[in-house]
């Protein structure tokens, strides 16, 4: 079963992908259609952070206490300022290792 | 005799395979990431690895692995996988007027190939630098380049995936890539309320059955960002007194 669902959402992304320059499309996407788009990487990836970072290991909501909460916030900082994939992995995992070593 | 002002495909290729490795200081930790958790959310090593390069898509085959070690319907599993790779339609539209002359292989060649990463570094280069027949082999060079990296990590990440320590919290690396995404990427009122919206739904949904609440943030997120830029836009429509 996981090889069909694996192989299945692999021919839609490829489809996805080639879409627009299969031959078998318009040459321009609805502006409305375009719009909407714009926003699929900024929600799709917002849905998986905000659960991975606000939750803890018990499944519950936790901020005041919750290492990862502080170590994220460190993270939004650093990619604002350096826009940089690597500085921003870098420093939040080496603020939450050092929150959870110190005893936090 | 040639033009000299054409650039070469392998001139093309290789300025490509260049400019995409920066993204490698990204692609190849995340890679690590998705290996070691395809192994530990149960699936086998082959699995993981060809799921690398059959979905090739990082957040998606993130997204897979974690519903599927949770038991959700294949049937939302797959749909939460294709939603999160809509936004690849996008970039499969900017970037047809530079790939649809080309002859059928091609364009599955650079269809499969088509990733966020070499997307973003192919459309600088078709779009600022001198046509040249030969470009494609830029997309090629950075889609290779980034398809390489992406199975290797993949198949290191499944290698070293029980010799790491879980409190190394190397899981966490994966929602701080996509932090590194989306905080410089929220531009404006519009950004900023798909963001919240998808945020709050993904927090209040988590007892939805079936893990519903990834592809009903997303929706959410969308819709959210649309409305506010359709309606933020429309008095500006009106002053300008005329098409644009």
């Amino acid at each position: 079963m996981i090889w069909f669902v694996i192989i299945a959402t692999g021919l839609i992304n490829f489809a996805t992908r080639i879409s627009m320059f299969s031959g078998y499309s318009p040459k321009q996407l609805p502006n409305w259609l375009e719009d909407a788009l714009s926003f699929v990487p900024i929600a799709v990836l917002t849905a998986i952070i905000a659960p991975a970072v606000l939750f803890n290991d018990a499944g519950m909501i936790s901020i005041v206490d919750n290492t990862r909460f502080y170590a994220a916030l460190v993270a939004i900082v650093i990619a604002l300022i350096t826009r940089s994939v690597l500085a921003t992995i870098s420093s939040g995992l080496m603020i939450l290792w050092a929150l959870t070593y110190s005893g936090f | 005799m040639p033009d000299k002002a054409v650039t070469s495909s392998k001139d093309e290729f290789w300025l490509g395979v260049r400019d995409e490795l920066p993204m490698m200081l990204g692609i190849i930790p995340f890679g690590l990431v998705f290996g070691v958790l395809g192994i530990s959310s149960g699936l086998t090593p082959l699995q993981t690895i060809l799921m690398s390069s059959i979905l090739f898509g990082g957040a998606s085959q993130v997204v897979f692995v974690q519903l599927w070690a949770s038991n959700v319907p294949a049937l939302v599993v797959g749909g939460s996988v294709s939603v999160i790779n809509l936004r690849h339609a996008l970039y499969s539209a900017s970037i047809a007027s530079h790939l649809r002359p080309l002859p059928l292989r091609w364009r599955i060649i650079l269809g499969y190939l088509l990733t966020d990463e070499a997307y973003a570094i192919s459309i600088r280069r078709f779009t600022n630098k001198p046509y040249s027949p030969n470009q494609h082999f830029h997309l090629l060079g950075a889609g290779l380049t980034l398809w390489i990296s992406w199975q290797c990590a993949t198949i290191t990440g499944v290698l070293a995936g029980t010799t790491i320590p879980p409190e190394w919290s190397l899981g966490f690396a994966i929602p701080l890539t996509f932090i590194a995404i989306v905080a410089p990427a929220i531009k404006s009122r519009a950004d900023l309320a798909a963001c919240i919206t998808a945020g709050t739904i993904a927090i209040t949904g988590q007892n939805l059955p079936f893990k519903t609440w990834i592809v009903l943030a997303a929706i959410g997120g969308i819709v959210a960002g649309w409305s506010v830029k359709t309606v933020t836009r429309r008095p500006r429509r009106q002053d300008a007194g005329g098409p644009s």
